[in-house]
């Protein structure tokens, strides 16, 4: 406030004063019982009428009232100079008011919006408590939509829409329940850029008190007028109007109401959703991340513990309320993340571990694709189950991972490389066509043709008399080579391609050609997991830390130590609000400016970091400002990667743990809190049983514990052996071989995959319905009794239970794949009304 | 070389010579030149008075050389309330005047003046208690003492 340059505070009265100086300017605020010719501006004074008129304020003689307004000032001047110090203090006490106007009395809707709009929700929060008219402008559903995006958050928009449709038909007059009294301020719709249009100005000065009142109510739909505009007048002036403010009101004439709603019903019986509730209840859920408030769901249900896998999960993927898993079970399953239960039988066609999977639910797609150590790749169709189509040796070795777009797919693997595969029909005049690009890494299929070498007319011809047919869907498009070892996962973004391999690089890649466009280094050991979101690429190593790369320059902008064995995946929401791109490269700028004026100050900013060290700094590597932390300049961003304050990294590891990294106050990331997957576990197995449920969960327990033994009698180990056989040989065997393979510093991957031992399971996999049950029951078994469902797996066999293989996080939830055959979620709407109501419509972070 | 001078009439009737490239800083104005073109008229401003009117065009004469804004990406950007020196001195006015500023710029379509006032306002909103914010702009407290608790309560969210 103090440095608050503008006269009107309280605080200054000396510029007020002077103010009405104003060379040309002469304050008609002090003449209101004197209308001259003051243009528009006199009737909206309603606020200083009701100041200025009071009856102890004395008519003036006719004399006075016929002098010009310079003469009138001069004479109240003068008169004022003849009275004491202490009467003249007085009088102007009593003017003050005078100086001072409501904006919201005084500017309508549409500017008091941009004015808000510079605000904080907090600050708005505050002011709302100014009046009721600034509460009702304040809480304006269009204000608090820019607000919302701002954040970073982003929604739903299809389901918004969707949903105020529904509801907008079950209004239908006959169903329109008693309309509430008061129509809500603000009908939702979102008012960037409006203006007032010139209309409205000109109609000031004929409305009478109308405009004040109206305004105050902040119902104006400034773009509609007449009928509209005036029957929200009415509105108020029937209502609120006939309750004086001086009388007691009771709470439920509060307008908007005291506790906001889901939904704006308008007058006219148009449904809109209320972007000031979606704000605060974004805002909640925020609030529980960061407290660490969860609720914690297993898949399967458990009381269907028979729907669980086999084996450990490797990939899992979710999108609205499916979610898709792989196996070392050798099968994919579908779940329904509202029962929690398994949609339809576990699709079964790889004969090996299921490493890597990407659905896409929407109809046009219906698909999933799964990889896998028998080295092929399968198509199923998501709604139905069913294989479509199955690459047979994609690979020369376990596909680790995949990614496909409408265009293409595109696998890597074990053996060094990354193979392009086209989805659609493609003709050598399609813009998809591969080009053929020489002295690259790509190798190219015989059957694709360089169009460099090719005229126009000839490649015509061709196509024309059949020499060239068209790609089948799923055709091998080009080979990149380029790693030293298993390329572990890999991320497709546009048109380009993220690599992440055992031999300790990052390698961008372009798609139509397979050209290699850069190469970032920096991980001690391999990388096991990548993540590019088309500004940053996020991976995660076996030397336990998490790094983040500017994609433009490729300089490393942070490091996060926090983990303690191998990072198996990562992901990042950095939450860019609209316009990120020159915000982060201002951002960037300053933090370099800051660097440069340090090294002229003469501190020791590029020492690096062990001779900072010597010198008494650790070096804080999370994205710090500090001019002696920044490892690297030229980059676009500035360090940590930047986003909004909301950017949220989640990281899972060998070592058991789940990281959810967030930002501190000066951009940093830090630790928000260390989730346990065997915790969660636990938690997960009790706390979604009710009493009753959990008594016949038992009561099924005891009874499968009964069958197992029965069970357990004629295949001998077989059943029971097989999941402990699992959680100590899958690490090794499967996931940390090829991540590991770095450990080594001559990265040598291994050129047969081990034999696997699920060969000698096969009878589980093709039965999965009995054998389930079998190992399932000493589980749920443990979990009730309140223990670690591993402990007993761990005195039969060895640590470690609960390696993390997969994460995935969206607005609300946490979904945790493992050794565990269970998969785990965190839930942060923690079983809140209203968030819950709210979250269909929240999106992730992007 | 002489720069056209145009002529603006405020709604109390008086006429203001300007500058035609500083008058074209407002949008309606510019349209409405090229619209009707120069006929050597004077230009009624109906819903500007003299006073505010000289101090908008005060303003266009300071920021007559500015860069064009980019327009309705504008809005898309990060706002900041950072307001330039020569414009915070130009905002230090009674409030009628900056509101009636604000009006008049919205009116005559100048977005860079429109935002100054826009954030002078915001400005004087920040860091205040809503009684500090009652007593700067005069405004009359309608809640009962229960209502206002419980708003506050009812806030509470935005305080963790």
């Amino acid at each position: 406030m103090d440095a608050d340059p503008v006269p009107g505070s309280p605080t200054r009265p000396e510029l007020r004063l002077q103010a009405t100086t104003f060379p040309g300017y002469s304050a008609p605020s002090l003449s209101p019982s004197f209308k001259l010719d003051e243009g528009y501006s006199d009737d909206t004074r309603s606020q200083s009428d009701k100041e200025l008129m009071p009856e102890n304020v004395m008519m003036l003689p006719e004399w006075v009232l016929s002098q010009s307004e310079t003469d009138r000032a001069e004479l109240a001047y003068s008169l004022l100079r003849s009275l004491s110090t202490s009467t003249l203090a007085a009088v102007v006490d009593r003017l003050n008011p005078l100086l001072h106007m409501d904006p919201v009395v005084k500017l309508p809707p549409e500017l008091t919006f941009e004015i808000f709009s510079y605000l904080d929700p907090r600050t708005l929060l505050t002011a709302s408590l100014a009046s009721c008219s600034w509460r009702a402008r304040i809480l304006d559903s269009g204000l608090w939509r820019v607000l919302y995006i701002n954040e970073g958050w982003r929604v739903d928009m299809r389901a918004i829409r969707n949903f105020e449709q529904e509801h907008a038909e079950a209004m239908s007059p006959i169903t329109r329940r008693a309309r509430p009294q008061h129509s809500e301020p603000d009908l939702g719709e979102p008012k960037l850029k409006k203006r007032v249009p010139p209309t409205w100005l000109a109609s000031r000065s004929n409305e009478g008190e109308g405009p004040s009142d109206a305004k105050g109510h902040g119902s104006i739909e400034p773009d509609d007028e007449g009928d509209h505009h005036m029957a929200d007048a009415n509105d108020r002036r029937s209502s609120l109007a006939a309750a004086p403010s001086s009388l007691p009101r009771l709470p439920s004439f509060l307008q908007p109401p005291l506790r906001s709603s889901l939904l704006i019903r308008s007058p006219n019986g148009t449904v809109k959703v209320n972007w000031a509730h979606l704000y605060k209840q974004r805002r909640r859920l925020e609030a529980n991340w960061h407290q660490g408030r969860f609720t914690n769901f297993q898949l399967p249900h458990p009381s269907h513990p028979e729907e669980a896998h086999l084996e450990c999960v490797y990939a899992i993927q979710f999108e609205g309320k499916w979610l898709v898993s792989g196996s070392r079970d050798r099968t994919v399953r579908v779940w329904d993340l509202e029962t929690k239960r398994l949609w339809h039988r576990p699709l079964v066609g790889h004969v090996k571990s299921v490493l890597c999977l990407q659905f896409d639910p929407s109809p046009e797609q219906d698909i999933i694709i799964s990889g896998s150590s028998d080295r092929s790749v399968i198509l199923w169709k998501f709604s139905t189950g069913k294989k479509i189509h199955q690459i047979t040796n994609a690979h020369a070795d376990s596909v680790l991972n995949l990614k496909f777009d409408h265009r293409y797919l595109v696998t890597c693997s074990k053996d060094r490389t990354v193979k392009i595969w086209s989805r659609r029909e493609l003709s050598a005049m399609d813009e998809d066509y591969p080009r053929i690009c020489k002295g690259g890494g790509a190798t190219y299929p015989s059957y694709i043709v360089d169009l460099n070498d090719m005229a126009p007319n000839i490649l015509e011809a061709s196509i024309a008399n059949g020499h060239l047919k068209s790609l089948k869907p799923y055709t091998h498009l080009m080979t990149v080579e380029g790693h030293g070892a298993a390329v572990n996962a890999m991320q497709l973004h546009g048109n380009e391609v993220v690599t992440a391999s055992g031999d300790r690089m990052i390698k961008v890649w372009n798609i139509r050609n397979g050209a290699c466009l850069k190469t970032l280094m920096g991980h001690e050991k391999g990388i096991a997991c990548v993540q590019f979101d088309s500004r940053r690429i996020i991976s995660g190593s076996n030397d336990n830390t998490v790094r983040i790369y500017d994609h433009v320059s490729g300089a490393e902008v942070a490091c996060l130590r926090g983990h303690n064995n191998l990072v198996r995946t990562v992901q990042a929401g950095f939450g860019d609000p609209p316009g990120a791109d020159e915000a982060l490269r201002l951002e960037a700028q300053e933090v370099e400016n800051e660097f440069w004026k340090a090294q002229q100050a003469g501190v020791p900013v590029d020492l690096g970091p062990r001779a900072l060290r010597r010198a008494g700094h650790y070096s804080n590597t999370a994205g710090s400002r500090d001019p002696r932390n920044i490892s690297a300049l030229g980059a676009k961003i500035p360090p940590g990667g930047g986003g909004s304050s909301w950017a949220r990294i989640v990281s899972g590891s060998y070592d058991e743990s789940i990281l959810i990294w967030h930002k501190d106050r000066d951009g940093a990331w830090s630790i928000g809190h260390r989730l346990r997957q065997a915790d969660a576990a636990a938690n997960a197995a009790r706390a979604t049983l009710s009493e009753a449920a959990r008594a016949a969960v038992s009561a099924q327990a005891q009874q499968l514990q009964a069958a197992q033994t029965l069970l357990a009698l004629p295949t001998g180990n077989g059943a029971i052996a097989a999941p402990a056989q699992s959680a100590e040989a899958t690490p090794d065997q499967e996931a940390s071989d090829d991540t590991q393979s770095p450990n080594n510093t001559n990265p040598t991957p291994t050129p047969t995959a081990p034999q696997e031992p699920t060969a000698a399971q096969a009878g589980l996999t093709t039965t999965p319905n009995p054998a389930p049950a079998a190992h399932a029951a000493p589980q749920l078994h443990q979990h009730l009794a309140g223990a670690n469902p591993h402990q007993a797996r761990r005195q039969m066999a060895q640590p470690p239970s609960s390696r993390v293989f997969k994460v995935q996080f969206d607005s609300r939830k946490i979904v945790c794949a493992s050794v565990d055959p269970r998969i785990i979620g965190w839930d942060f709407a923690c079983g809140d009304e209203e968030i819950l109501e709210a979250c269909p419509f929240f999106q992730g972070l992007s | 070389m002489a720069t056209p001078q145009i002529t603006l009439t405020s709604s109390d009737g008086v006429d203001v010579t300007v500058e035609r490239t500083v008058a074209e800083r407002s949008v309606l104005i510019k349209n409405m030149l090229e619209d009707l073109g120069d006929s050597g008229e004077a230009i009624p401003i109906p819903n500007v008075n003299e006073a505010v009117l000289r101090k908008v065009i005060e303003w266009c004469e300071h920021h007559k050389n500015d860069p064009p804004t980019a327009g309705d990406e504008d809005d898309n950007r990060r706002k900041t309330s950072d307001i330039e020196e020569w414009d915070q001195k130009f905002m230090q006015v009674d409030q009628e005047m900056l509101f009636e500023i604000i009006l008049a710029a919205n009116y005559l379509d100048i977005k860079a003046l429109l935002d100054v006032g826009c954030k002078t306002v915001a400005n004087m909103i920040k860091g205040k208690s809503p009684e500090e914010i009652r007593k700067t702009f005069n405004i009359q407290n309608d809640f009962t003492p229960e209502e206002e608790d419980q708003i506050r309560r009812e806030n509470e969210w935005a305080e963790e």
